[in-house]
């Protein structure tokens, strides 16, 4: 198990928007995290990562304890996060944004190589500055970024946000090549279908708290699951 | 003319290096320091006393320059804590209050201990003419130091791992804590680095005129003037404006007179804010 979560909760002025989350990512694996708009996916993500403080709850990477750790640490312990807003360095070149993501060792050539072969467009744009970037080029700068500091685990947070169709599924074709490397990977969808081809096994959150659970083929067959997130009545 | 353009070009490059090391605490971590004046005179002041005892004057500018990093850094481990605590506008209102009651304490003590001293490091030697005027040698000495302080801090904030990482706070906060950045760490390097930009400034100031004890509510102003026309957060903003105004100042006060040229940088001020309140080069909120 690469990560474990038990009983978090978190929220904003004192009052919880997700509660007694537990659930689990073993090596290797691809899990999604599906849900509405505001069920509270963001604020679970921002919670278990440092961004927010938890009210109560455990999260284990690796085995150690990260609740209470600040952002900048749980990211150097192997999780990189990408989230929905990407949060890039906008006046700063497509290679300065990648090389941060390696912070603070020197960018590794082979990750490097790996992340250009990947999205070759970064490659032809790496004089340019960020802030100029389509959004569909943003989100793989993103990506890339995250990728550069060789995490265990990638959490991604609505990595479609803001796509075209075409590209929101070159972004999980991005993430299938990066699974047959072996990459362990969390993500929070709510382009269902996608996630879904996607994952392993996913999780579906309603209202701040896991409604349902199983794989992901199981999730595809459940008649609730279908008419709210598959559209299929 | 000519000899205006090029005081004023001297003098606005120490502008603007001054002007970098406020902005870019600005924007690191939103704190305006008022005291910004005083962290250079105690750095003069204390070239000063190192000439004074006997210290020959290149270690003792070197002990000057120390004195503005440890200066910066106690800014940051003492009065800046309280001010981290708060986010957002108190932030900086916070800092005014405090770093000015900081500067009002120690420009008060200067001038009751030390009222007539003044850093005033001569460099022998004629004038030497550029582009046929006959510039001084200690403006000249003044002016290449500049420069390379230029040159040396756009290398460091392009070319290394830790400028860069210093400028992707800038840029996004929560972008560097998800790459590993601990902004209060950058925050530490980056009042260090204000310190011995207002000590430079100061002493490369005195090759010039005299820095006396009591210049150090001038050096925020002028810092002060320089950071709103360039831009908040920006240092390439703080070079322009540096440039212009140094100019403007020069050419001002020898064809207007000196008592108005503060008033029409001022001017320049108030009309940056009107026209673009986030300066020349400023990040746009």
């Amino acid at each position: 198990m690469i990560l474990e979560v038990r009983g978090l909760a978190a929220g904003y002025q004192g009052s919880d928007v997700i509660r007694a989350i537990d659930f689990h990512v073993d090596a290797g694996e691809a899990v999604m995290i599906i849900g509405s708009n505001g069920a509270g996916k963001t604020t679970l993500f921002r919670s278990m990562l440092g961004l927010l403080p938890a009210s109560s709850g455990q999260v284990r990477f690796q085995g150690s304890e990260i609740v209470g750790m600040p952002a900048q640490r749980i990211a150097r312990l192997g999780i990189s996060f990408v989230p929905a807003e990407r949060h890039l360095f906008p006046r700063m070149t497509v290679l300065e944004n990648l090389y941060l993501g390696a912070y603070p060792d020197r960018p590794d050539p082979e990750t490097d190589d790996m992340v250009m072969d990947l999205f070759p467009r970064l490659a032809e744009r790496r004089r340019q500055h960020a802030g100029t970037l389509s959004g569909g080029e943003q989100q793989m700068l993103a990506m890339g970024r995250a990728l550069m500091g060789k995490p265990r685990l990638l959490v991604l947070d609505e990595p479609t946000t803001g796509l075209a169709p075409k590209l929101a599924a070159e972004a999980y074709q991005a993430l299938d090549v990066l699974r047959g490397k072996g990459l362990t990977v969390l993500v929070a969808e709510q382009q269902v279908p996608l996630a879904m081809a996607f994952s392993d096994r996913g999780y579906v959150m309603e209202n701040g708290v896991f409604e349902l659970e199983g794989s992901s083929e199981e999730l595809a067959n459940n008649p609730q699951v279908r008419r709210s997130y598959l559209g299929v009545t | 003319m000519i000899a205006n353009i090029l005081d004023g070009i001297v003098l606005g490059l120490q502008f603007g290096l001054l002007a970098a090391g406020l902005t870019l605490v600005y924007g690191l971590g939103g704190v305006l320091n008022l005291a910004y004046g005083q962290m250079a005179v105690l750095s003069a002041i204390a070239t000063l006393f190192a000439i004074d005892a006997g210290v020959p004057t290149l270690p003792a500018v070197g002990v000057g320059l120390a004195v503005g990093v440890l200066l910066g850094l106690i800014f940051d481990q003492t009065i800046l804590r309280p001010i981290y605590r708060i986010q957002g506008e108190a932030r900086v209102l916070l800092s005014l209050l405090l770093t000015l009651g900081v500067a009002f304490i120690v420009d008060g003590y200067l001038t009751w201990r030390y009222p007539t001293e003044g850093l005033s490091i001569r460099i022998g030697g004629g004038p030497i003419d550029i582009l046929g005027v006959p510039m001084r040698r200690g403006s000249i000495v003044a002016s290449v130091i500049t420069l390379l302080a230029l040159g040396a801090l756009f290398a460091f904030f392009r070319g290394t791992t830790l400028g860069r990482a210093v400028r992707s706070v800038i840029e996004d906060e929560e972008g560097a804590r998800l790459v590993g950045i601990d902004p209060r760490r950058m925050l530490r390097v980056i009042l260090a680095l204000s310190g011995f930009l207002a000590a430079l400034v100061a002493i490369t100031q005195s090759m010039v005129r005299p820095v006396t004890v009591t210049a150090g509510f001038g050096i925020t102003v002028f810092a002060l003037i320089v950071t709103v026309v360039g831009g908040l957060g920006s240092v390439t903003g703080a070079m322009f404006a540096g440039i212009i105004l140094g100019m403007v100042n020069n050419i001002a006060a020898s064809y207007i007179g000196t008592f108005l040229s503060l008033l029409i940088l001022l001017g320049a001020a108030a009309l940056t804010i009107l026209i673009r309140p986030s300066g020349l080069l400023g990040v746009k909120e």
